[in-house]
């Protein structure tokens, strides 16, 4: 595993402290994971673009409402060169306002994702330009539905069943 | 003297759901001028279930028959995402024999869905004899998926922890038997589609995505293979028993929509080969297939990474100490082909609005997993 | 490269027809382990509700049958709309007294113009059901299979 240990070792050295709070490993299945804060998640984004990671996967929002008021944005990146190594790059943003810089110019895959969490979650990207409903287009007027505080049955029992509960074959119960 | 009227106006057409050319469930926003495409917007969302959402409201276990609906061609990839996520969560290394099987499963999966493929572009290039071959060779996948899980389609045989039910005693000769006429049929696909003159007209040099743009694309799979990049999830963080079989990564030059049909068709035969050195390293007296779990999984996240037959499938999933997951983020694979690989190629190349339905259909997207 | 097409063409011309009918009955699609029809054996349901729980499509409610049921206090049983049942065939794993099992009898009754044939009452998802192909019937003891099995034996 000693590659493994090169790579921590480039990344920490590479990326600067002031910008980056955390590198580790995480505890499951070996990927590299950055914390950082909001304010820099494009530098990060670029240096770690530059280091070979511009391979975007997917970004993730989790809703810690359960724990605290934030979201947190998972950023997940491969490198092809470095034969498939990921990294984690994670951030929290407060849960009232929830804002980020777009990172779509720099990885443009990044747009796409970032409309999803828009729509999911009710994030804005700073900078992102077609931030609309793309899935949910035209059939939607609630809240952000993966959001934790969203009931979903409740929703749709009020807007698509017009109260009225599924009704199994004999309704005489 | 002729008179000659040439349209120089943009029109926008709408390119849906429900026209034989379109991929799936999803519509295009086409922006037109004469025949070429100037660009294209993907509108999705006429299959949106929810998943994530629906996934918070089900117990680990259960969620396991979610898992593969999201798309239908590559069920038991999708499945194999979900389960490797939970087992990581739970910290446990499945026993030897659920490895090999889940491996057998995956790849009988990847060939079916690549056969599933195969018709809808036989169909899109107007040689109507091939749909026919392709479904007879996939139903023949899909009479042995009945014979070993109990279902046709959706087959949840992967359970956290290892696999369903144990494997039958013949299932070493079913599935050699299974893998022969599927070769078979496959060999005569090559031999009258693939190497047609027509076909290779119709897809050379179109659909171009080459190099190393394709990586920042987001793209993987057998697209991100055509345009030369030798990456595959199997090799590069091996999951499962990908680790103890040998076989190649088939990879293109030119990246054009005939790179991607040989690529996919080359694929087959290397899933055979894993399949085939698999077998006989199962041990039909072993009994541990399935490890009994706790109901309720430790605190932490766990993330699955898998080849789908279409590209990267990434599952992440978080729980707070509970039966149910606090958040799974499914990562379908055929996001970017049908956004930024279809914006990529309509913006460099002169895409007529003939070749449209087959670059899209050569990308292989499968509709319903952009939605969930 | 054409003529090449032609001649796997004419082979497979003269190749049996690939496709089947549907069928009424429970014929070639289905394998022994195949997920099917349930059955539900009312003298070892406790009604614990494991199986309404774990159902991810929520195919299964509890409702009262009147009876002597020892082990079933409250007197609840499972009733199964097939219009929602997905065969996952987890409630069958989740049953902790082995009372609901599955055959692989699949399809055909799924088949119907009146929603309300496909809402199995417990009574019925325990009841002897009869196919072209297949007569299922719950028995209680091995004593019972082997009487039953003489019967058709003589029988035919
Ligand atoms: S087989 Fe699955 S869907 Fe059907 S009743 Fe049982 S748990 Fe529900
Ligand atoms: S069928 Fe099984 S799981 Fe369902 S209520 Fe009866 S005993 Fe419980």
């Amino acid at each position: 595993m000693s590659t493994e240990e090169d790579l921590l070792t480039m990344l920490r050295d590479r990326l600067p402290k002031d910008k980056v709070r955390e590198v580790n490993i995480t505890k499951w299945l070996n990927k590299f994971e950055i914390i950082t804060d909001p304010e820099n998640i494009r530098y990060v984004i670029l240096a770690l673009k530059g280091l070979g990671f511009n391979h975007l996967v997917a970004i993730e929002t989790i809703d810690w409402l359960k724990k605290e008021p934030t979201f947190e944005l998972i950023y997940y990146l491969a490198s092809i060169e470095r034969n498939g190594a990921m990294v984690l790059v994670r951030t929290k943003i407060p849960r009232d306002n929830p804002v980020i810089d777009s990172i779509h110019d720099i990885l443009p895959f990044a747009y796409y994702q970032e409309l999803e969490n828009y729509e999911f979650f009710g994030i804005t990207f700073r900078g992102h330009k077609g931030l609309k409903l793309w899935i949910l287009e035209d059939n939607w007027d609630g809240p952000p539905p993966l959001r934790k505080d969203f009931d979903s049955v409740k929703y749709a029992l009020e807007h698509y069943y017009k109260g009225l509960r599924y009704e199994r074959g004999d309704s005489n119960e | 003297m002729k008179e000659v009227i040439v349209m120089n106006e943009e029109i926008e057409l709408f390119f849906g759901p429900q026209h034989p050319g379109a991929p799936g469930n999803v519509g295009f926003k086409l922006k037109l001028k004469g025949e070429r495409v100037l660009d294209v917007e993907l509108i999705p969302g006429f299959l949106h279930r929810g998943f994530e959402k629906m996934m918070e409201n089900r117990w680990w276990e259960v969620n396991v028959v979610l898992s593969s609906r999201y798309c239908v061609e590559d069920p038991d990839n999708m499945e194999l995402g979900y389960v490797l996520a939970v087992d990581d969560l739970y910290g446990v290394e499945v026993p030897e024999k659920a490895n090999h099987v889940r491996t057998v499963v995956a790849e009988m999966s990847r060939i079916q869905s690549h056969l599933f493929w195969i018709m809808f572009m036989g169909a899109g290039l107007g040689a109507r004899y091939i749909p026919s071959w392709a479904m007879a060779a996939r139903e023949e996948i899909l009479k042995w998926y009945d014979y070993l899980t109990g279902h046709r389609i959706y087959h949840h045989y992967m359970v956290p922890g290892g696999i369903r039910w144990n494997v039958p005693q013949d299932f070493n000769e079913r599935t050699l038997h299974t893998l022969n006429t599927v070769s078979k049929i496959v060999r005569d696909i090559e031999e009258a589609f693939i190497t047609n003159k027509i076909v290779r007209e119709r897809t050379e040099g179109v659909g171009v995505v080459k190099g190393s743009i394709a990586v920042e694309l987001g793209v993987s799979g057998p697209t991100l293979r055509a345009a030369g990049i030798p990456y595959d999830i199997r090799k590069a963080d091996p999951y499962a028993s990908y680790g103890k079989v040998s076989f190649e990564v088939p990879v293109g030059s030119r990246g054009d929509s005939y790179d991607r049909i040989k690529i996919r068709v080359k694929e087959i035969y290397e899933s055979i080969k894993i399949i085939e050195q698999l077998l006989p390293k199962i041990n039909y007296e072993d009994k541990a297939y399935r490890l009994q779990l706790p109901t309720i999984p430790p605190n932490g996240e766990g993330l699955g990474r898998v080849e789908a037959a279409r590209g990267e499938h990434l599952v992440h999933v978080v729980n707070l100490r509970s039966r149910y997951p606090y958040r799974v983020r499914i990562r379908p694979p055929s996001m970017p082909l049908l956004t930024t690989v279809l914006k990529y190629i309509v913006s460099n190349e002169e895409v007529t609005i003939a070749d449209f339905p087959v670059i899209v259909k050569s990308l292989d997207p499968c509709a319903p997993d952009i939605d969930r | 490269m054409v003529i090449k097409t032609f001649k796997v063409g004419l082979k497979y011309l003269l190749r049996r027809p690939y496709t089947r009918l549907v069928p009424d009955r429970e014929g070639p699609l289905t394998s022994d382990r195949t997920r099917g029809r349930h059955v539900l054996d009312m003298s070892k349901c406790t009604g614990c509700s494991m199986c309404q729980k774990v159902c991810p499509a929520d195919a299964i409610q509890m409702v009262k049958v009147e009876g002597p049921w020892p082990q079933n206090v409250k007197k609840i049983f499972p009733r199964i709309d097939y219009q929602r049942c997905t065969f996952c065939g987890m409630c069958v794993e989740a049953c902790p007294f082995n009372a609901l099992s599955m055959t692989n009898i699949s399809g055909w009754y799924l088949i119907t113009r009146d929603k309300k044939s496909t809402l199995y009452n417990p009574e019925k998802l325990s009841k002897v059901f009869e196919t072209k192909e297949y007569r299922i019937t719950m028995v209680k003891s091995l004593a019972e299979v082997q009487r039953l099995k003489k019967e058709g034996e003589s029988n035919a």
